[in-house]
């Protein structure tokens, strides 16, 4: 990779993962409260029409640690990689998301997104997310978001002018907001994750 | 040479109208770098000893540090003995007190009026810093009636020392990094600004940088004070000769922002790109940055960077005052072999504060353009806001197009988002235009400004029509 005589934080990162022509990867992550964790993926989509789907969750109410580092490198046209990172931060955690798409020159029909959202819900944590795209093809179509916030004050009231009490309120709206990640998981994962979002609170 | 052929001529080779070079009679100090070629340049301008100690203190810092190596760039080393810190043009000494007409000539060139007209529209006082030196200031006298000070830095240094000395190094200190530090050891001139209190700037102030000698470096350092509830709209340009060799400009600008004031500062840098292969060029590492001190000041950042031939150039703002706002304006174009590592950071500390970034880079050619920015919330941040945007325009399949935000939260009230895409113009796009008679140069300039119109509605009203030629020419030959 790399470009110029600068130094790049990614540059020692080895691929986990060889994705080649017409093949598919589904990966999801799950980081549940207590667990701290470094998670370092390096992709390459190395052959036309490989799709990667990258999903992560991460829920942190204690004193933990999360590190991710992904890197996805298009080394090859025509390919598509979707990321999606939902993550709640609160206790004294600290999350950092350090995420990178690589398009190489030539990887022309490239497709590639990115997104991660946090929830910091206390003073104590902390969050640092760095998505970033660095592109040497033109024909390319990628984008990334980044968002950190807390919950939504107004869907708060709403719910609780119905009736639903706060705690549960809250419950409610961080299931929702990981939903788009749990969605990939089987029933009982699901379920099982669902069950730990009360722990924060 | 018929009519045509001479426009023809003009506009494949003229790419770049303003590298020419003044042939004027000019003082250098020797090459090189030590603490007595900062002696020297400390007497040449006659500084107070207090500034001879900040210059040699920042010096022995810079010595300790390294050339930064995390912007994705490729920097030339660069042999900085191998550079003249100081050049200034001779002083005729028959008329000491006006402007040698030979300057008065390049700057009229350049579009810069050093003669105080009476305009009804669009007036501005202009410094003119030529290499090390401020040239002339216009406007002080009619600035001075309402209590404003708008000079050369040399001269604030005489006339104001208390004020200098006051806000010197108060936003970026000596040792803020390398050529920040650099920047503080040799500087020679650039503007100095101070709106009293309720004052409102009765016109626009402007700082217009020229580098005219060979083998030397430019280091300004401008320094704006807006007090309690004033207002000043400060715009900067720049330009340079066409030369084999890169020169290098390391600027500091630091900005104070007091309660309740407002400060809208635009840039237009027009340094030399260097050529198609990318000889030559201005290497232009530049340090800015501001701060909202008191609550409920107002900081503005608008740039057009379309020069240089490495870019590395973060304007910042601290928002330390509750109820601060800030809002930084960019395009940032390269072509041919430039490189531009730019963007802002936003240091959110008090209440309520605000941010709005919003970037648009395009690349053509073989160039590299990357953003780069920081948002951070501190932990006191409450309630604060931060929303950013940053689009990447490619044309051509040789270059790159690169986003690096960092986004920091320590506290849960604030919101902060961050939105980033990449794409070219589209053929649908070209088509609807060649349709309608509009040649593909013509209608990717129409599509670029189209793209950058956000940006370019920020700037006061005689940059925003330069800096739309602007884009214009420097992606002349992109398409193809």
């Amino acid at each position: 990779m790399g470009y110029g005589n600068y130094i790049d934080p990614f540059a020692a990162l080895r691929p986990d993962y060889t994705v080649g022509a017409g093949e598919k990867l589904e990966l999801t992550f799950v980081v549940l409260p207590g667990e701290s964790r470094d998670i370092d993926v390096a992709i390459d989509l190395v052959g036309e029409g490989a799709e990667v789907s990258l999903k992560g969750l991460y829920l942190c109410g204690g004193d933990e640690r999360v590190n991710f580092r992904i890197l996805m490198h298009h080394r090859a046209g025509g390919c598509v990689s979707r990321q999606l990172f939902n993550g709640i931060a609160g206790g004294t955690s600290r999350v950092t998301f350090d995420g990178r798409i690589i398009v190489a020159p030539d990887a022309q029909q490239t497709e590639a997104y990115q997104e991660n959202h946090n929830i910091v819900l206390t003073d104590g944590a902390h969050v640092e997310t760095t998505p970033q795209l660095e592109i040497y093809a033109d024909d390319v179509k990628c984008s990334h978001g980044a968002t950190t916030g807390r919950l939504d004050e107004d869907a708060l009231f709403y719910m609780r002018t119905r009736g639903v009490p706060e705690a549960e309120a809250k419950v409610l709206q961080m299931i929702s907001f990981l939903s788009p990640v749990t969605e990939s998981l089987s029933e009982a994962e699901r379920e099982r994750t669902n069950q730990k979002i009360i722990t924060l609170l | 040479m018929g009519e045509t052929d001479r426009i023809i001529q003009e506009f494949t080779s003229g790419e770049y109208k303003e590298g020419f070079v003044t042939d004027v009679e000019q003082e250098f100090v020797p090459k090189g770098l030590n603490e007595d070629i900062i002696r020297t340049i400390s007497r040449l301008k006659d500084e107070p000893e207090w500034l001879l100690e900040f210059r040699l203190d920042a010096f022995r810092k810079w010595q300790a540090m390294e050339m930064p190596r995390w912007p994705h760039l490729d920097l030339p080393e660069i042999d900085f003995q191998d550079i003249i810190y100081y050049a200034a043009p001779k002083k005729d000494k028959d008329r000491p007190k006006e402007i040698d007409p030979k300057l008065a000539e390049t700057f009229e060139k350049l579009g810069i009026p050093l003669k105080e007209r009476d305009v009804l529209a669009g007036v501005v006082a202009v410094d003119a810093v030529f290499d090390s030196v401020s040239v002339t200031t216009t406007f002080r006298k009619t600035l001075a009636e309402k209590g404003i000070i708008f000079c050369s830095f040399s001269e604030a240094v005489k006339e104001h020392p208390d004020l200098v000395r006051k806000y010197l190094a108060s936003v970026v200190p000596a040792g803020d990094n390398y050529f920040a530090a650099l920047n503080s050891a040799v500087f020679s001139d650039g503007s100095f600004c101070y709106i009293p209190k309720g004052v409102r700037c009765p016109m626009d102030l402007s700082s217009y940088f020229r580098i005219n000698a060979k083998g030397t470096g430019q280091f300004e350092r401008t320094l704006i004070v807006a007090d309690e509830g004033s207002f000043v709209s400060y715009m900067e340009g720049c330009t340079a000769p066409m030369r084999d060799e890169q020169q290098l400009h390391a600027a500091v600008v630091e900005i104070i922002v007091e309660k309740d004031a407002d400060v809208k500062y635009s840039t237009v840098q027009n340094w030399y790109p260097g050529d198609a292969d990318g000889k030559g060029g201005i290497l232009n590492l530049v340090t800015k940055r501001g701060i909202c001190k008191g609550d409920g000041a107002h900081l503005s950042w608008t740039q057009v960077e379309t020069g240089s031939a490495i870019t590395w150039k973060y304007p910042s703002t601290i928002l330390k005052g509750d109820n601060t706002a800030s809002e930084f304006y960019s395009v940032a174009v390269t072509n041919n072999c430039q490189q531009a590592d730019t963007g802002t950071k936003m240091i959110h500390i008090g209440r309520n504060t605000r941010s709005r970034i919003v970037s648009k880079g395009i690349s053509a050619g073989r160039s590299q353009n990357s953003y780069r920015g920081l948002v951070r919330m501190g932990a006191g941040a409450k309630n604060a806001r931060n929303y950013s945007q940053c689009d990447s325009l490619l044309i051509g399949s040789k270059c790159g197009a690169h986003t690096f935000p960092v986004i920091r939260s320590d506290n849960p009230t604030a919101i902060v988002e961050h939105e980033a895409t990449t794409s070219k113009i589209s053929e649908d796009q070209l088509f609807y235009c060649n349709q309608r008679g509009i040649g593909p140069e013509e209608a990717v300039g129409l599509i670029v400004n189209g793209y950058a119109r956000e940006v370019l509605s920020r700037l006061p009203m005689e940059f925003a029509v330069e800096a739309q030629k602007l884009l214009q020419v420097s992606l002349e030959g992109s398409v193809g």
